[in-house]
């Protein structure tokens, strides 16, 4: 039933919106064949990406990272913007079966004609989550979407994984009851390009400006990752769309910011290179731990090396040969 | 008192009868929680607070009235509405010729969401679930030959319900009735609907203010009529166990009092008016002792406010026999399941009482069968001298124990929920909600177990089943009937008087005047339905509900045989091994019904059983069914259909499907689907129709194996 690369590169390009849908769900299958088929349409897809805005969102659950991105997203395309919503789920129960609900709280922007977004059970490895991604959102590129976004649970570390993927990378909080910086993690906070308070309406306007100060101060105490941008911290409310303008002025400051100095080109390189290099290792690890007699030698030697037969750099040494014979 | 002198030679003959067999293995333990033995006595009721009480007084637990039915009867009201005003109207009138007492409509589920007839959303649910009503002028063809004045109206709107209160005040000033002869109730529970029916139009804030509004308008100038009726059915419709309605219905009524007292009306008032809906199930003593043990509960919660009106804390109620109940299998059964239920609200001491009719889980009640649900009331009021004495069941060991025990769990659920800060915080954290879904999710289990019985259905079924009476359709037709009439109002009215009436309400609406005051001369203008709600709409907003839903529930009360489920689960795994990912499956619901419990427990027990279940946002249409599919690749999509919309919507869809490339997506239906349709959906394309009942072991296996013969052989 698989059809010719040609035909999901051409659909693709001509922002079709079934043969983006399937050709994602090769990208996301865990079949060989699939892959394979899925590299060969994303390689061909490359030179129509890297024109969009990236954006990755964390956020604890139920912090509002969907009615954000509905209240966000439906804004976008009232400025004329095609945007893509890529959101990993990273509930699976037992059976490993899901529950994919976010298009429930992206209401509005679930049936905009400007809009595509595509909830992905994230189930396998979190290798898996980056890849599958990554290239997904390389194919919404490609289809004529210039703002991607990438909503993920902030729990976990695919949050981290998202991040290294993104040009602007944003942690919607809520105002708690007082220890505000509890319960995230603060390589969370290292990563962010900006922290918005969400739900800041009714009785909760105030307290979520007094969390909006708190982390100012605990942001001044953190290195910022880039010397061109000093992330900020804002509020909004996405049930009343309130603030949610001023966050994207900030991503376009933020761009402007990046591209003039060079930074964001650079940036994106970077990414790419990183990714490379995640991709060898990863390869390298399989390759390595596939080869049918290091399957053999391994537990053998792992005894030996228990029992003081042999050393531990002679045991490596003798597996990594066998691998260069 | 202690124990009884015989009891331990009881144990020992009981014990010889059970062969060995300890006599703990006949405890059973209720879906609420509660565990009954086999046998109670008189030591069971020491020092029950609830027990020897009199009817008439403090706290009311016998009944709200001194002489209850010896006095006079329950109120027979049955609730009916559907396709036009004037089909409606004639129903009512043969009705009432037939020994009913008031008047219960149903409006459609257009009219609930605030569109009228001609708007696109909602053309697959013109008049099918209720009556279209558009305008005055439709209102008045309701009522027609109906003094206003004399019949007590009970109306189900609890949305639009400022243009449809304000339709009929309207309709009877048009009869020459006044404001303060009208008697009757209005829905006008907002909370609920954001828990379970879904519909509303505004989010919470504006809504709970329109019931403030009501509560004080009719207080100044309609003191028969009661304000609202805090319901408690469309919970246990939706699965909430005899606890659990209970409770969410008590802190309902709490919250709303709090909401009228912070408006600035004083306690007693209002609170006369305030009246209750319970639903009444097959769990015969419970729901008798649920009756009871409300109006204690709600007695205790009113004494917190000290009214000096002891009116003001005794809980009145309307109920209703569960719909949910009805079989599609073997419907005659239904009979006898609804006489049962109207029992045991007849013993809990209901003041008035719907019966369902027998044909609901097919169709809409035809005249034939809404006699026979008429006459089950009637025969047990006028045959069974069940009437002549009050509460006969008072002073039942059983009885009291279990009134009691319900008293107890339900009040620790209230408490909880004051904790969250009341109801209307307690349903934004989403706890009620998914309390009543993993009570929905377990009892789908222990059916499709057989652990509960429902015969018909997973006990002694039919082979041939055959459908040997009439069926009432609502016709296409009455959508462009209500269009027309629609039509004519608008270039017959004085449009210019129209457009400043909806202005000054917007202005009340953005202000603080009185709502539905302020909606009057607009109905009067004749301004529609949909007109009026637009224009609070525009203040307001449209919410927007947040759909979660639980796992883990369903597979969990899986005990006794998982065979069915394990085989499920390998299958997908499989599926997922040969495909490289799950079946993957959209379940949606499309058009303006918003009972989503059967949708809700699909998905979630699907999940279970391993499939990446996709659920759509409520009040769809098909091209956004469609589109929604198509984004998500989806293998299979399972539309539920409850509300008579499944001949145009689902068609709809599969149309919608091919036009943007999906023909391959399988399409299955659920929900309540007349047998005789089946043909009809096959024949458009539908791959499996599952009808109210079927297991979800058998659906989810049906479903898998449609995928399995596209995507693996
Ligand atoms: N008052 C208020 N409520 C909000 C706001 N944003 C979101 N909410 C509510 O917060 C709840 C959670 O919102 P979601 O958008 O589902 O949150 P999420 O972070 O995507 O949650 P997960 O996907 O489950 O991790 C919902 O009930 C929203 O209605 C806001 O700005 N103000
Ligand atoms: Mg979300």
């Amino acid at each position: 039933m698989l059809k010719s690369a040609e035909v999901y590169v051409d659909g693709v390009k001509n922002g079709n919106r079934l043969m983006l849908a399937r050709t994602i769900t090769l990208i996301e299958s865990a079949l060989p064949a699939h892959q394979e088929l899925a590299r060969e349409i994303v390689d061909r897809l490359l030179p129509e990406t890297g024109k969009g805005v990236r954006l990755g969102i964390t956020g604890v659950p139920g912090a509002g990272k969907s009615t954000f991105i509905e209240s966000f997203g439906t804004m976008l395309t009232g400025l004329g913007h095609k945007v893509a919503v890529l959101a990993i789920d990273p509930s699976s129960s037992r059976s490993g079966g899901s529950i994919l609900g976010d298009k429930t709280r992206m209401e509005k922007l679930a049936i905009n004609p400007d809009a595509f977004i595509r909830p992905s059970p994230s189930g396998g490895t979190l290798g898996g989550v980056g890849r599958k991604t990554r290239e997904t959102m390389l194919v919404c590129e490609a289809a004529g979407y210039d703002v991607v976004i990438i909503e993920t649970v902030g729990v976990g570390q695919s949050e981290t994984t998202v991040a290294s993927m993104v040009d602007f990378f944003l942690v919607l909080m809520i105002a708690g009851a007082g220890d505000e910086l509890q319960g995230i993690k603060k390589g969370v906070l290292e990563v962010a390009d900006t922290i918005v308070i969400n739900k800041a309406d009714g009785d909760n306007i105030q307290r979520a400006e007094i969390a909006r100060k708190e982390y100012e101060t605990a942001l001044h105490m953190l290195m910022p990752a880039s010397p061109n941008w000093s992330p900020r911290v804002l509020t909004c409310s996405s049930t009343q769309s309130t603030g949610i303008d001023t966050i994207w002025n900030t991503v376009l400051d933020h761009r402007n910011k990046l591209t003039q100095c060079g930074e964001m080109a650079f940036k994106r390189k970077e990414q790419a290179l990183e990714w490379m290099s995640f991709l060898l290792d990863e390869g390298l690890r399989a390759w390595f731990y596939n080869n049918p007699e290091i399957k053999k030698l391994l537990p053998t030697l792992k005894h030996d090396v228990e029992n003081r037969n042999t050393s531990p750099t002679a045991a490596a040494d003798l597996l990594l040969k066998i691998l260069t014979q | 008192m202690s124990e009884h002198p015989n009891l331990s030679k009881w144990t020992e003959l009981a014990e010889k009868q059970m062969k060995g067999k300890s006599l703990e293995t006949l405890d059973w333990t209720t879906p609420e929680g509660i565990k009954v033995k086999p046998l109670y006595t008189a030591e069971d009721l020491e020092d029950m607070e609830s027990v020897n009480t009199l009817p008439g007084m403090e706290p009311y637990v016998r009944g709200p009235m001194a002489t209850m039915y010896a006095g006079r009867p329950w109120t027979i009201r049955q609730y009916a509405g559907f396709s036009t005003a004037k089909e409606s109207n004639a129903f009512y009138h043969k009705a009432l010729a037939a020994g009913q007492k008031g008047l219960s409509v149903a409006f459609d589920l257009a009219t609930h969401r605030g569109y009228d007839s001609d708007h696109p959303r909602v053309a697959g649910d013109i008049g099918k679930a209720g009556v279209a009503i558009d305008s005055v002028e439709d209102m008045k063809i309701l009522f027609d030959g109906i003094p206003l004045d004399q019949m007590s109206v009970s109306m189900t709107m609890n949305g639009a319900v400022i243009p449809i209160l304000a339709g009929y005040i309207v309709a009877a000033e048009e009869q020459g009735v006044k404001h303060e002869q009208l008697s009757g109730t209005i829905q006008n529970d907002i909370l609920k609907e954001y828990l379970t029916r879904n519909t509303y139009i505004y989010p919470p804030e504006p809504s709970m203010r329109i019931i403030s509004d009501i509560m004080s308008f009719c207080s100044s100038n309609m003191p028969r009529y009661n304000t609202i009726s805090i319901s408690g059915y469309h919970m246990m419709e939706a699965g909430a166990n005899s606890v659990l309605q209970t409770a969410f219905t008590i802190a309902d009524g709490i919250e709303y009092v709090k909401a009228a007292l912070k408006s600035g009306m004083d306690i007693d008032t209002f609170a006369p008016r305030l009246s209750f809906f319970f639903g009444i199930g097959m769990n015969f003593f419970m729901d008798i002792a649920m009756l009871r043990a409300a109006r204690f509960l709600w007695h205790r919660a009113m004494s917190g406010f000290n009214p000096k009106n002891p009116k003001s804390s005794m809980l009145r109620t309307h109920c209703q026999t569960s719909g949910w109940s009805l079989t599609e299998q073997d419907p005659y059964n239904n009979v006898i399941r609804t006489t049962m239920e109207a029992l045991s609200a007849v013993l809990g001491g209901t003041q008035s009482l719907h019966t369902n009719s027998f044909d609901e889980a097919i169709g809409l009640p035809t005249d034939f069968s809404a006699r026979i649900a008429r006459n089950t009331q009637i025969i047990i009021q006028d045959e069974s001298n069940i009437t002549k004495v009050i509460d006969p069941l008072g002073g039942s060991y059983y009885l009291e124990s279990l009134t009691s025990a319900i008293i107890d769990e339900a009040q620790k659920i209230i408490d909880e929920i004051e904790e969250l800060g009341g109801m209307a915080k307690a349903i934004e954290s989403g706890m009620p909600k998914m309390r009543i879904e993993e009570s929905a999710a377990r009892k789908q289990a222990r059916i499709d177990q057989g652990l509960d019985v429902i015969v018909g259905v997973n006990k002694y079924q039919l082979a041939n089943e055959k459908i040997d009476f009439e069926i009432r359709e609502v016709p296409a037709s009455v959508r462009d009937e209500q269009i027309a009439r629609i039509k004519e109002i608008k270039s017959t009215r004085d449009q210019a008087a129209v457009d400043k009436a909806l202005a000054d309400l917007r202005t009340a609406a953005e202000g603080g005047g009185n709502l539905l005051e302020a909606a009057l001369p607009a109905v009067r203008a004749r301004a529609t339905v949909g007109e009026i709600s637009d224009a609070m709409e525009a203040v307001f907003g449209r919410f927007v509900a947040t759909t979660r839903c639980i796992s883990g529930a369903y597979s969990s009360e899986f005990v006794a045989d998982t065979r069915a489920i394990d085989n499920i689960k390998n299958r997908t795994n499989a599926f997922f091994d040969k495909q490289g990912r799950r079946p993957r499956m959209l379940v949606t619901k499309m058009g303006q019904d918003g009972h989503d419990r059967g949708f809700k427990v699909v998905a979630s027990a699907y999940a279970d059983l391993g499939f990446d279940v996709d659920i759509s946002p409520m009040f769809q249409t098909p091209a956004e069914a469609a589109k929604m599919a198509i984004e998500n690749d989806v293998h299979v999509v399972g539309a539920s259909s409850l509300a008579a919309g499944h001949k145009s919507l689902i068609p709809e869809l599969i149309n919608e499907l091919k036009k943007i490339g999906g023909e391959d997506i399988i399409v299955v239906a659920g929900g309540v689907i007349p047998p005789m349709d089946y043909d009809f959906l096959y024949e458009a394309g539908v791959k499996a129709v599952f009808g109210p009942g079927t297991p979800i072991p058998d659906s989810a296996d049906k479903t898998l194996r449609l995928l399995e013969e596209k995507y693996l052989s």
